[in-house]
């Protein structure tokens, strides 16, 4: 770390929980994100300001202007672009050390799986089912640490996985034929409440980067913006999930 | 007995009336399980994604269907999230 990182970073440095080694972690890192719109915006500025050392970004969408209300990483000139260009040109700006990859199709498969293995902590940002149990899966698979979020009207669900720590993952929570559909398209969001999520998911990146991590094991955070209430579960290891349980072969 | 149940977010609709945004008192029978009282409030099984009882997570199916509910507990229900 030369002067000028100390002196840009240096007020999370001075954190007990961050400090000098963990800053050095955090620029070591490399994070994967998975949707850049309203939770992958926020996720993706912080870690970029908090200096992490590249950002991969997954997107196959262009910008649209009915999602500038909430995806802040994206500025009203950049309706039609691409939104991992758009994303990159706005992370260069906030800070050009940090390295930003761009991957402008949708991950699947044995490349997802490469993508999860390259990374040292992916970030779920996606808003549908099926990519949330896929992008699981990989990092399962690959024992690469998840910080998935999710958000919708007026809520949203916070929680990550920890292979070292031998944590639940986010399949856990779902029985094996889960598959409710819904989308903020139909039913809405309020912009700073996926941003909360958002920023929530950079929160416990940075803080499980600078390995500090042990806290957030098998925690679940809900959030209701209506109900001002945020409620803070222990979820356990489900020991027939699909993904990390013992009948994982049967999948 | 009375059991104390908190429907979040989506599921509010299903509150019976009352005051409280989120919470009411109710009146159940002696030895309801948790998937009983669940079904007697029309919440269907996608919709009952976290289901907690005073706080910590009862999987859903057997589980809920073995759980049996004290005079007391708290119940809260939480709706799937995918969005983003
Ligand atoms: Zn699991």
């Amino acid at each position: 770390m030369n002067q000028s990182d100390k002196d840009r970073y240096a007020r999370q440095i001075r954190l007990p929980a961050i400090g000098e080694s963990g800053q050095q972690s955090i620029l070591d890192a490399t994070a994967l994100i998975i949707g850049v719109g309203g939770l992958g915006s926020p996720a993706a500025m912080y870690l970029a300001a908090g200096g992490i050392g590249k950002l991969v970004l997954c997107d196959y969408d262009v910008v649209e202007s009915s999602n500038l209300q909430r995806q802040i990483i994206h500025a009203d000139d950049a309706v039609g672009d691409d939104k991992v260009e758009s994303g990159k040109r706005t992370l260069t700006a906030l800070n050009p050390d940090c390295q930003v990859e761009t991957i402008g199709y949708q991950l699947e498969g044995s490349e997802l799986v490469e993508a999860v293995r390259a990374a040292d902590i992916v970030l779920d940002c996606s808003d549908n089912f099926p990519t949330r149990f896929e992008v699981n899966r990989a990092c399962v698979d690959t024992a690469t640490p998840l910080v998935s979020g999710a958000a919708i009207r007026l809520e949203g669900q916070i929680m990550n996985y920890q292979p070292a720590a031998g944590s639940a993952c986010y399949q856990c929570l779902y029985p094996r034929a889960f598959g409710a559909e819904e989308s903020c398209e139909l039913e809405g969001v309020l912009g700073p409440v996926v941003g909360v999520i958002g920023t929530m998911q950079a929160v416990q990146t940075l803080l499980l980067l600078a390995g500090q991590g042990e806290e957030m094991v098998n925690r679940l955070l809900l959030f209701d913006a209506l109900a001002m209430q945020w409620q803070g579960v222990t979820l356990p290891k489900n020991p027939n999930c699909p993904a990390c349980g013992g009948d994982r072969q049967a999948r | 007995m009375n059991v104390n149940i908190e429907l979040y977010a989506s599921l509010m609709k299903y509150l019976p009336p009352g005051k409280h945004r989120f919470r009411r008192e109710i009146r159940v029978d002696d030895g309801i399980t948790l998937n009983q009282l669940i079904r007697q409030y029309h919440i269907s099984d996608a919709e009952a994604h976290l289901v907690l009882v005073n706080g910590h997570f009862v999987n859903c199916g057997e589980p809920r269907d073995q759980r049996v509910l004290v005079e007391g507990d708290t119940v809260s229900i939480w709706p799937p999230v995918a969005g983003g």
